[in-house]
């Protein structure tokens, strides 16, 4: 019976204990490790396994991270003068956007750089910052990450890189265009920067 | 010219008198806390008990951005261009200055003088102007971080071999950059506005007085010939060039308005040096 007990117990503590209840530092270590394990995967080596490299990366990326939270803060106060609509075509263009941008570099850029976790701050009870380095050669960069907490489960809405925002950063070019121009120009805008840098990068392969 | 020296240090000592000035340097942090930071700083005469007093004090005003909840837009930290016009023009000007000559001359050089070479270059250049970086972390009243850029420039000058070795920062004596720019963000001044120099780049009121104090305080300055002083400045930013490679092109690449993006991620990247 005792040894009954003992084994029940184990078994409540274990059982809930994944998924919903995780730590704001355990949400980032482990999606940055699992992108760091498909980068090194030698089967993804091959250019042409490169696609599904990246999708396999994005589905990680979209798991921890909550684009409808970072479009709606890089908005700010203009996110009320856009309609649900153009809400949802925002949010989803910006995560195009900023996947083409940044996945892109990930998968060009990636060369045994270590990640170090450095800790985590709780900001209030639904707000964290998860504070690392990467560190490649001797060169050391400083990336923080804010998260929310939302329905029990931690997400990134903000990157910090050397004490620049990316919230912030875009917040300030999207706050000079809505000057001028309308949320559907702005949209517009970030489909054009898009099939621009598609190009690009076409032409790049091209020439390699 | 060292009277010009003389009259330079005298104005930048200056606005550290009225020492509240730096209560208010960084608004978010408790108000209680910050008053007795600055005066700890004054009466701060280098015994161990005043430093350990010192470094706690600092911690409430100086705190990282990062652990401030400011996420809201009205805390963005938005700076004047008056000079926009002006500040555009010259950013177009770095733009092609860098992809049309410093970086093809850049690349060159990597690619002739690999990197322990290069890393040398930087650790002596980095040993020479330790005079920037310690007068710099005096004004601030950080009396401990002066202490370690001044350990780190005797072990360097010896044990390194002149500077070109950086033992010290393997003993863990690795200091965050100071600069006199920093040095006036901590007393409380602002950024002015905004400004982009020609070959410098983006800069603001505050930051291009702080480089004309640190020019006053790097030895590369006092070299003989203003031409062969100008020679090794740029020989410098060259060689300072070789481990940034890439930054630039990475932050225009992720920008749909390039001179906004640049003008804010120096604005935040400076706020962070002057908050640490």
């Amino acid at each position: 019976m005792k040894r009954f007990f003992f084994a029940m117990s184990l078994f409540l503590l274990i059982l809930p204990a994944p998924a919903r209840a995780q730590t704001p530092m355990a949400a980032v270590q482990g999606s940055i490790d699992r992108i760091i394990s498909v980068l090194k995967e030698p089967r993804y080596r091959n250019p042409d396994a490169r696609e599904l490299q990246r999708a396999k990366i994005s589905e990680i990326v979209r798991e921890v991270f909550d684009f409808r939270e970072m479009a709606q803060r890089t908005l700010a106060r203009s996110w009320r003068k856009f309609t649900p609509r153009q809400q949802e075509e925002f949010t989803d263009i910006f995560h195009r956007f900023l996947e083409q941008t940044y996945l892109d570099k990930i998968q060009k850029d990636y060369h045994d750089q270590k990640v170090v976790y450095l800790e985590e701050k709780k900001l209030s009870s639904s707000k964290a910052v998860v504070k690392t380095k990467v560190i490649r050669e001797d060169v050391e960069t400083p990336i923080n990450y804010r998260l929310l907490k939302k329905k029990g489960a931690w997400r990134v809405y903000d990157v910090t890189i050397e004490g620049v925002s990316l919230v912030k950063n875009y917040r300030s070019q999207f706050r000079k265009i809505l000057v001028r121009k309308s949320p559907e120009q702005l949209i517009e805008r970030l489909k054009r920067r898009i099939a621009e840098k598609k190009k690009k990068k076409e032409k790049e392969e091209g020439a390699s | 010219m060292r009277y010009l020296l003389y009259v330079f240090m005298f104005f930048i000592l200056f606005p550290a008198a009225p020492s509240p000035a730096a209560a208010e340097s960084s608004g978010p942090g408790p108000a209680a806390a910050a008053p007795q930071a600055a005066d700890t700083r004054v009466s701060g005469d280098g015994t161990g008990t005043i430093l350990l007093a010192e470094n706690e004090g600092q911690k409430a005003p100086a705190m990282d951005p990062d652990e401030i909840d400011e996420d809201d837009e009205a805390t963005d930290i938005q700076v004047a261009d008056p000079l926009a016009p002006w500040n555009r023009m010259m950013y177009h000007f770095n733009d092609k200055l860098y992809f049309w000559l410093i970086k093809p001359v850049t690349r060159g050089y990597k690619t002739v003088f690999p990197s322990p070479v290069r890393k040398g270059v930087r650790n002596f250049f980095r040993n020479l102007t330790t005079p920037i970086r310690f007068v710099s972390s005096l004004l601030q009243g950080k009396v401990r971080r002066a202490g370690t850029e001044f350990a780190r420039f005797v072990m360097n000058s010896t044990v390194g071999i002149a500077g070109f070795l950086d033992p010290a920062k393997m003993s863990g004596l690795n200091p965050p950059r100071e600069d006199m720019g920093q040095a006036l963000g901590s007393y409380g001044m602002g950024n002015g506005f905004y400004i982009v120099w020609p070959f410098l780049g983006p800069s603001t009121l505050r930051d291009s007085i702080g480089k004309v104090g640190d020019i006053f305080l790097d030895p590369v300055t006092y070299i003989d010939p203003m031409e062969l002083s100008l020679g090794v400045y740029t020989y410098r930013g060259l060689n300072e060039t070789s481990f940034k490679l890439g930054t630039y092109e990475s932050l225009k690449n992720a920008a749909i308005e390039p001179y906004e993006a640049l003008r804010d991620a120096y604005i935040q990247h400076r706020k962070k040096l002057v908050d640490e």
